[in-house]
């Protein structure tokens, strides 16, 4: 049967589904009813280690604040000191406690990592169902759409929202949301047209489900694996985004507690020898960026 | 001497104790085919790739030896053994995957000729459309310039074994070659598989699930289970006087009237022992114990406790 | 009265010069409590005449009565969803991955209004039991069961609101030969209770002559032979239908090698030859199959074939 005919006819060489479609399909091989597989370390060591690293992150946003001084207390009698036992990561230019602010930062910076990326894949993701699944001329409007958007890079897109909407902490975060969900749209209705030709869509028919609950109710919450570990690499991204947006300047601006905005105010310094100001929150975007990343690509490499 | 010999092939996954495939012995003699048989999961195709060196990622070969001609294949080194790609050659269940889809097929059975038999391009070229015509192909020459895609499954499994012959293997391993295809498309290839045999005079290696298809094809039977080689034989002492329970309940299986209340076990193997041993109705104390095979006919082998002991308590 | 009449069934799909014929003008019945095989290879149109007859697709032309009332656009009103099911071919992507058993099986009840909501879980008890299922199953997702399993739990969702027809899409293919044999005695102890009727689309000849109480073989969206099952068995009629049955591997070691072989391949649908559609392969083969497109026509006794070489032989 030629390949416009949708039906599946009853041909044991037709698709085997998820099996055949990544690659070869060897099963994993199974004895006495446990699957004989490595240890987690062992397949997936990247993943731990950014689990590990987000962990402290997270113990250090939700406590940390709760131990340390008022990052916004301006002392002027304490300006620029190196690293020491009083000030872990030394002060800035205004006496400011820097370990204070970069983990009041920190609260801020995986809370918009985080918020970003679910709300980015729950838009995305409807929208891709919509899309994937009913198809026609929404289907078109909507690549269409996110197709020029796909062509400018997160950042640029991201840089004119915000110059457009103003750079509040929200609408950063809407600006940003907004740059990312493409990514979203795309995934998520790539993998509801490989879905929807399964036979469990033409059970659920059968069991009297209408168009909007197969969509919602059985297509999207199988369509959901790549989308999680894109949220997992968009959280990342997201961090990166908003820190460079507020180092231009035009994103999250002083003298809020933002690893951006530290690396903006901190950069002069560097130039003076007092590196300490803006290398620790540098520091830190990378590590937070770098564990997202981490826990991303593991998680990804497998069926998830 | 026989032409394949297999024995004590043991393959497991990498960091488990267990095996997928324990003490496997068989023998391809050449001009035969060889049936390997057995349900999904019990390391039919394992033994395949063992045999060709083709393991997957993460699972290893931990003993035995593969036997060509007396050439113990897999001691060799990599260097060797791809000279040899002369000697063994493989069909799959997918011949269209198995097939690169970006390459003529005419070219591709080339390529193989270029490569293995170290000929010149425009003789590789005539001797792929050649080949083709051979395997039953009509309008070969037309064939030979199409992409898999532009073949039925039938036709890219007929140039498959065109491309597996093209370097005249001394083995053939057909791992299902038929699975995927129509009964009748299936009996043209079943016929080509034997016409080749009784003209080369190689051996094959016959994989199926399908127990008419032994039937159909085979000269020798090798029943599988859980990685355990129950049974082998003639197709004849196997078919007539099968002596391990697993094989009998295999055969069974085929025309019993089965008993519908019986629940979907999840059917695993046992561990420990025959693998058979926990769901086999006449299990004792030895099975806990990884029988190895014994003779019980001439050529007629089973790996099963009960036999051994008919035998001792017969002889005594 | 038949239970299920179709009449002319037409299912082409794409369009202009695309089109594809699937189903070519299908006449057939299935009465209550029987079981129809339906076999043929990839491609014949036998899983698209089942989808059609479900209700998954719309035939292109033809009439299909259930239960002697004309089913014009009426194939996805609840009413019919109650009295015709359908169970796919491979059990593990007919089921939602992501949905437990439990719910998997209420949701026909709910969505088709068969029972109000306190009578769910016995209904689901008692399907369990006649799908041979103990109750610690209906927490489980489908990874977590064996492909048979699945398969009942399959077969369980398409009973859940007590349909006079299932039809099943190779049920049994994917299936190890052991698990094979009792989802047939399985099915057939059902319909020993429920009176159910089946259209039972295989390939595979052995399956079908199990279970079938007809059998109509299709070859290129045409059905060439219909007939109670044992006849078709013993003494089949279309030149086809005697390669087919010849094809199949037998376990017989004193009868190897007397298949008949069929030359060629099947015709592509968007290229059927004029005139009757197995010319190409048929041994039988004479001027008139290239001039005029044979009929079915009945031999008695419930058989149907489609050849002029055998209902018409001068």
């Amino acid at each position: 049967m030629s390949t416009t005919d949708p039906a599946r006819h009853g041909d044991a060489s037709g698709d085997r589904g998820r099996a055949a479609r990544s690659g070869r399909s060897f099963e994993a091989p199974e004895i006495g009813g446990e699957t004989v597989r490595p240890p987690l370390w062992r397949r997936k060591p990247l993943l731990i280690v950014g689990f590990m690293i987000l962990t402290i992150f997270i113990l250090l946003a939700v406590f940390g604040p709760l131990f340390v001084t008022d990052p916004r207390v301006i002392d002027t009698t304490n300006t620029y000191r190196p690293p020491s036992s009083d000030f872990w990561f030394g002060t800035d230019k205004f006496g400011r406690d820097v370990f204070a602010r970069a983990v009041h930062a920190a609260r801020l910076d995986i809370s918009i990592g985080i918020v970003v990326a679910i709300a980015a894949m729950v838009v995305g993701s409807t929208i891709g169902v919509i899309s994937g699944y009913f198809g026609g001329w929404v289907d078109e409007g909507l690549m269409r759409i996110t197709d020029v958007v796909l062509a400018f890079p997160g950042f640029v897109l991201a840089l004119v929202l915000v110059a457009a909407i103003g750079n509040s902490i929200p609408n950063v975060v809407v600006a940003v949301t907004v740059a990312y969900i493409p990514y979203f749209i795309r995934l998520t209705r790539a993998q509801v047209l490989a879905e929807r030709e399964l036979e469990y869509v033409d059970g659920a028919k059968l069991a009297g489900n209408g168009r909007w609950r197969i969509a919602f109710r059985h297509v999207l919450p199988n369509s959901m694996g790549s989308s999680v570990v894109q949220a997992a690499l968009v959280a990342g991204w997201a961090i990166l985004t908003v820190a460079g947006l507020a180092f231009l300047g035009v994103g999250i601006r002083p003298p809020t507690s933002e690893w951006g905005v530290m690396v903006a105010e901190g950069a002069p310094d560097i130039m003076t020898g007092q590196w300490w100001t803006a290398l620790f929150a540098g520091g830190m975007i990378v590590l937070a960026a770098m564990a997202f990343q981490f826990i991303g690509d593991d998680l990804g490499t497998e069926e998830v | 001497m026989s032409l394949l010999e297999v024995s004590g092939l043991t393959v497991g996954v990498e960091h488990s104790p267990h095996a997928l495939l324990r003490d496997v012995d068989f023998t391809v003699e050449a001009g035969q085919i060889m049936g390997l048989v057995g349900e999904s999961g019990s390391g039919k195709t394992m033994s395949a790739l063992a045999i060709m060196d083709l393991l997957p990622a993460g699972i290893e070969r931990r003993a035995g030896t593969v036997r060509l001609d007396g050439r113990d294949l897999v001691a060799q080194d990599r260097e060797t053994v791809d000279r040899n790609a002369n000697d063994m050659t493989m069909i799959f269940q997918h011949p269209r995957s198995a097939l690169n889809p970006t390459m003529r097929v005419g070219r591709q059975i080339g390529r193989a000729l270029e490569i293995n038999q170290d000929m010149g391009r425009a003789a590789a070229r005539s001797r792929a459309t050649e080949m083709l015509n051979h395997v039953g192909i009509p309008g070969a020459d037309r064939v030979a310039r199409a992409y898999p895609h532009q073949l039925s499954g039938g036709m890219c499994q007929r140039v498959m074994i065109a491309m597996a012959l093209a370097c005249r293997p001394r083995v053939l391993i057909a791992d299902e070659p038929t699975t995927a295809l129509d009964v009748t498309i299936q009996a043209q290839i079943f016929d080509l598989i034997n016409d080749l045999v009784e003209e080369t005079g190689c051996g094959v290696l016959f994989i199926t699930h399908d127990l008419g298809a032994i039937a159909e094809m085979c000269d020798r039977v090798t029943v599988l289970y859980g990685g355990q080689v129950m049974e082998t034989g003639d197709v004849r002492q196997v078919f007539t006087d099968s002596r391990h329970p697993y094989t009998q309940f295999l055969f069974d299986a085929v025309v019993r009237e089965a008993d519908p209340s019986v629940e979907e076990k999840d059917v695993n193997f046992a561990l420990q022992g025959c693998r058979f041993g926990h769901r086999c109705p006449y299990a004792f104390d030895a099975c806990a114990e990884f029988p190895l095979l014994r003779e019980v006919d001439t050529g007629h082998l089973t790996s099963c406790f009960l036999h051994q002991k008919e035998n001792a308590l017969g002889s005594a | 009265m038949a239970l299920l009449e179709v009449r002319d069934l037409h299912k082409s799909f794409g369009h202009g010069r695309t089109l594809t014929p699937a189903v070519r003008g299908v006449d057939l019945e299935v009465d209550r409590g029987e079981t129809l095989g339906l076999v043929g290879e990839s491609g014949c149109g036998k899983t698209t005449l089942g989808r059609v007859v479900v209700g998954l697709q719309e035939p292109s032309s033809g009439a299909i009565y259930f239960d002697g009332e004309l089913l014009d656009g009426k194939m996805s009103r609840p009413e019919y969803r109650r009295r015709v099911q359908m169970v796919f071919q491979h059990p593990a992507q007919s089921l939602n991955r992501r949905m437990r058993v439990d719910t998997t099986l209420a949701e026909p009840l709910r969505l088709l209004k068969v029972a109000p909501r306190d009578e769910v879980a016995g209904r689901i008890d008692e399907v369990m039991r006649l799908v041979g299922m103990g109750p610690d199953y209906l927490k489980r997702r489908p990874g977590q069961l064996s492909g048979g399993q699945q398969q009942r739990i399959a077969i369980a969702r398409a009973l859940m609101p007590g349909p006079d027809l299932v039809v099943l899409d190779e049920p049994t293919s994917s299936l190890d030969q052991s698990v094979r044999g009792r989802i047939i005695a399985l099915l057939r102890s059902i319909q020993e209770e429920q009176d159910v009727a089946y259209v039972f689309i295989s390939h595979d000849l052995s399956t079908v002559r199990r279970i079938a109480d007809r059998v109509a073989v299709m070859y290129l969206g045409r059905i060439v032979e219909i007939a109670p099952t044992e006849q078709v068995f013993k003494d089949p009629q279309h030149p086809y239908t005697k390669a087919l049955l010849s094809a199949v591997p037998s376990m017989d070691l004193d009868n190897r090698g007397s298949r008949i072989i069929l030359a060629g391949e099947t015709p592509s649908p968007s290229d059927v030859p004029v005139g009757c559609s197995f010319q190409d392969r048929c041994p039988l083969v004479h001027e008139r199959c290239g001039l005029e497109e044979p009929r079915l026509v009945s031999l008695g006794d419930g058989r149907k074939v489609e050849c002029f070489a055998v209902t018409d032989p001068n």
